[in-house]
């Protein structure tokens, strides 16, 4: 008995603490060697720091667009706040990455495994993103995300499999989380809380109590998209200011949404297989077959949502969604009964196979010039005509750019209101500095709001100057009176 | 000491023999017979008067720290459920035990089993108590069950006298003397109990079947240092009316996930009214319940643990009627909210003998359980006002209260923290298999507002009142 709680210890500290840990600081070592890939992202730390500043610009950003996940700024929000930038960075992208561990840990432990098994599939994940280098793929959004998709799919896996209460509970919250980390996994975690109910089916006894799995499932879920449109309301005074931009990226919305959720057709025969393994077993709860069939079918959805993104020409973030699909596909392979040796041999090859596949779809980064510079540049622009000026970086790529920035007269703006800044700058010269419209910066509000604001300004916006990427408009206005008297003694 | 001896010695012992305030006579320190010691109020005092003097000299940064305080305990007490909850879902957490076990036990002998059932004024219960403990599947000959009735309570005395008793209940009268309270009617009956183990039953109580020899099993089953077996209760009328479905919900919450997450966790358990058993013995050692404290199962929960004992969950229930009208709610929930407080002041006397008694983890859960649970139902009503105003006003100042870290871990308390709690009855009732019960759990910050009003009530009573038993009604899902 004593011998039992020492392996049990053990096996705990190996897989929860040691593997982990270990794993976790490699790969920190990795992504700072290579490409900086431990930092957060930099509007993740952008928008830190503004919420740190309390300045209604970070508020918005937290909340105001469905493409920059809120879950990952929150999440280094304490970091930014406790630790200088650097080991801030540093600090949650080894804590992100621990996460990740123990979500593996626990999706492999619900089958009953042994230690070895959980320490192999940590070390294959971890291998996966050594061997692939994709910089997106290490950075804390991805590692929040994978961790969490992780824990949906075994949980709805293990709920299928062994009809545990816990397995509602851990699904439905992932599923909650998940709509928190972007539009990109909005789909899939839609879908894990949605099975749920439907898992349940084979079985009467369980069948019964539809309506409970749903609530259970479905209620986190339901209530955190609640609160987004609620705080969207409040900061931005449009409960769907977060969701806009779709009608602008999309000709079509509502074709996109359904297309957004066709790839959980491919649950389907999953699904058959789970009730046929029902109507088998004496209990409710299908053992481990439609577990597996689960787990495959979920990596395969995964793949299909970054199809479908691509193919509407929102393919911005698919490595997210990509990273997700291969850790779910690697832990159903753990979970399956197989000699040790055999598991470590599959796993290896697995990764060797998916960081060929991966390796493949990575893009060198397009040079752009250092955001310090452009601040540089505009404010002596600006200054050069007014001592007076006061210059608007626009959206998500302006909290970016404005990283770095110590300076006054640059402020981020994420909701572009020019009536709104003329009154509450009356006097002074205001400028709108907007980014270029390619890539995830077309998702900026700006854009929606005014399409051609980038190409030809907008009313009472007046082309100044390109700053790089940038284009800087001038605010057109009457002078005040102080401003004429002063413009006339110059004279 | 043999079952025989036992009975011929509890057999001498009387009624007017017991000291039902042995507790507060030898150990006043235990005790609630003094609600605050007088270094107590002097650090009251001395609290209110430098927040106040705060107040008036650094108004805004006073406001910001207490704020902030607020925030941190939220957030404290969100993950804490979440811990608790977790664990709650392990297998471990409940002493589980089939009836194919059960019968395997069979033929064996049974220890004798003590039953206390305390009433006062229930006359229309006393015909189905008495029916419900003879029911019980345990040999008729190995339970010892006392009927404690208070002398003054006439028609309550008749009714059972009118009764042809089983064999092995009696009567036992509690003589008439200050304080009125259930625990000292439970001490007299501690005093004359013969069993080896020993469990109090409400006058409504409806156990299931079995509890009895499961709670010998679990006993059977556990290391020795666990003295008490708490059984799961809940209800046996929850469509009554919405106040029975929540009471229900919220029961179902605390015995069914949070208690159990807390035995799993190893913590101080504050026990439920009803339906716990101890080893007489050892409550005889810590001399039974305090007769001043309206909670004295939650004291003794904590007394328990601080002498170096543990209570474990027991997979059986007792069925209780819910208290249906508000009122009489309100009246219930201030003497539990009152008692919550007078136990967090009689164990705080001395804080670093309770950290070295219970250990720095245990001290942590009982802060937080009764410290916490009691200190959130006070700051709510404050919390919910001040996020009310936002939403509706947005004041201009408000801002300033909230740095920017504090409004981040307040926002994350505000929708976060109090859907935990909403989800954790939904989660209790799912539990029970009480699905339709689920909808109306939504509905639980309604009743938040019941309890922050009660619990202000408590204080007040706390204050002017220490001692009064406001006792629940029962008998009014007849009615209903």
């Amino acid at each position: 008995m004593d011998q039992d709680r020492k392996a049990y210890r053990l096996v705990r500290l190996l897989t929860g603490g040691v593997t982990p840990v270990v794993l976790a600081a490699a790969l920190l070592v990795f992504a700072r060697l290579h490409d900086g890939a431990w930092e957060p992202g930099a509007q993740t730390a952008g928008i830190c720091r503004e919420l740190i500043a309390g300045t209604t610009e970070g508020r918005q950003a937290l909340f105001g667009s469905c493409w920059v996940a809120p879950l990952p700024v929150l999440f280094y929000l304490p970091f930014a706040w406790l630790l200088p930038e650097p080991c801030a960075g540093w600090s949650a992208f080894f804590v992100a990455w621990l996460f990740v561990f123990w979500a593996v840990r626990e999706a492999v432990k619900a089958a009953g495994h042994s230690g070895w098994r959980i320490v192999l599939a940590q070390s294959a994940i971890a291998g996966m993103m050594a061997v692939s280098r994709q910089p997106q793929a290490l950075q804390i959004a991805t590692a929040l995300t994978a961790g969490l998709m992780l824990l949906a799919a075994a949980a709805v896996a293990d709920w299928a499999a062994y009809r545990r209460l816990r397995d509602v509970v851990t699904a439905g919250a992932s599923g909650a989380f998940l709509m928190l980390c972007g539009f990109p996994v909005f789909g899939p975690a839609g879908l894990a809380v949605m099975l749920l109910p439907f898992a349940a089916c084979g079985d009467r006894e369980t069948r019964v109590r539809f309506q409970a799995w749903l609530l259970l499932g479905g209620l986190p879920l339901v209530y955190t998209v609640g609160v987004w449109l609620l705080l969207n309301r409040l900061i931005l005074g449009d409960a769907f200011f977060f969701l806009r931009s779709l009608g602008y990226l999309v000709p079509n919305p509502s074709l996109f949404l359904a297309s957004v959720f066709a790839p959980g057709l491919l649950l389907a025969p999953a699904l058959i297989v789970t009730w046929m393994c029902d109507a088998r077993a004496d209990k409710p709860g299908s053992g481990p077959v439609a577990a597996t069939a689960l787990l495959v079918s979920f990596a395969c959805v995964l793949s299909a949502c970054a199809k479908v993104l691509g193919f509407f020409g929102l393919g911005w973030n698919t490595v997210t969604l990509n990273v997700c699909a291969l850790a779910v596909l690697m832990i159903a392979l753990a979970r399956l009964r197989q000699p040790l040796y055999r598991l470590a041999l599959s796993l290896g090859l697995f990764v060797w196979l998916s960081a060929s596949w991966f390796g493949g779809q990575v893009q060198p980064p397009a040079a752009t010039a250092a955001p310090g510079k452009i601040c540089g540049e505009v404010e002596a622009y600006v200054n050069a005509r007014t001592p007076y000026g006061r210059v608007f970086v626009l959206g998500y790529a302006g909290m970016d750019l404005l990283r770095g920035y110590a300076g006054e007269r640059l402020m981020p703006n994420m909701d572009l209101h020019v009536g709104s800044l003329r009154r509450a700058y009356k006097g002074q010269n205001l400028y709108v500095l907007v980014p270029r419209p390619a890539g995830t910066v077309r998702a900026e509000s700006v854009f929606w709001k005014h399409p051609d604001i980038y190409a030809g300004g907008a009313e009472r916006l007046l082309y100044a100057e390109e700053f790089g990427e940038w284009h800087l408009f001038e605010v057109v206005s009457a002078p005040t009176q102080e401003q004429l008297d002063e413009w006339k003694k110059a004279k | 000491m043999s079952d025989v001896t036992e009975q011929q010695g509890a057999s001498q012992r009387t009624a007017a023999s017991a000291d039902p305030l042995e507790l507060s006579r030898r150990r006043p320190d235990w005790s609630a017979s003094q609600p605050l010691t007088r270094t107590q109020k002097i650090v009251m005092v001395s609290l209110a008067a430098a927040l106040a003097a705060a107040f008036v000299v650094w108004p805004l940064k006073t406001a910001q720290g207490l704020i902030a305080v607020c925030t941190l305990f939220y957030v404290v007490m969100t993950l804490y459920k979440f811990v608790v909850i977790r664990a709650s879902l392990s297998p471990s957490a409940i002493l589980k035990f089939s009836a194919s076990e059960i019968a395997a036990q069979e033929p064996r002998a049974w220890p004798l089993f003590s039953l206390l059932v305390p009433m006062y004024k229930e006359p229309e219960t006393v015909k189905q108590m008495v029916a419900s403990l003879a029911a019980m599947d345990y040999p008729a000959d190995k339970k010892d069950v006392q009927i404690l009735l208070e002398a003054d309570d006439s028609v309550t005395l008749a009714a059972a006298r009118a009764l042809t008793m089983p064999p092995g209940f009696r009567v036992t009268e509690i003589p008439e003397s200050f304080p009125r309270t259930k625990p000292k009617a439970c001490n007299i009956g501690l005093h004359l109990a013969t069993g080896e183990y020993l469990v109090i039953y409400d006058a409504e109580d409806l156990p299931e079947k079995d509890q009895l020899k499961k709670a010998v099993m679990a006993f059977e089953a556990s290391p020795a240092n666990v003295a008490c077996v708490q059984s799961r209760l809940n209800y046996y009328n929850p469509r009554q009316n919405v106040l029975t479905r929540w009471f229900t919900a919220e029961y179902s919450a605390w015995f069914d996930l949070q208690l159990p997450g807390l035995a799993a966790l190893g913590a101080v358990i504050p026990l439920g009214g009803t339906s716990n058993h101890f080893k007489t013995r050892i409550l005889q050692e810590l001399m039974g319940w305090d007769a001043y404290n309206v909670t004295e199962d939650c004291d003794l929960g904590v007394r328990l643990g601080r002498a170096g004992y543990t209570t474990r969950m027991l997979e059986t229930t007792t069925w209780e009627e819910a208290c249906s009208v508000f009122q009489f709610w309100i009246k219930q929930r201030t003497r539990w909210q009152k008692g919550y407080i007078q136990t967090w002041f009689v164990h705080m006397r001395q804080p670093l003998k309770l950290v070295k008694e219970l250990g720095f983890v245990n001290f942590l859960h009982y802060q937080l359980l009764i410290g916490g649970v009691t200190f959130s139902v006070l700051v709510n009503p404050v919390f919910w006002a001040m996020a009310l105003v936002w939403f509706v006003f947005r004041p201009e100042g408000a801002a300033q209260m909230f740095p920017g870290p504090v409004f981040a871990a307040g926002a994350v308390c505000l929708f976060l923290g109090n859907f935990v709690f909403i989800y954790i009855n939904l989660l209790g009732c799912c539990k029970r298999k009480n699905d339709s019960l689920m909808w109306w759990a939504l509905l639980t910050p309604v009743y938040w507002m019941m309890m922050s009003y009660s619990g202000w009530r408590a204080v007040i009573q706390f204050f002017r009142d220490p001692f009064v038993w406001e006792k629940t009604q029962h008998g009014l899902v007849k009615k209903g």
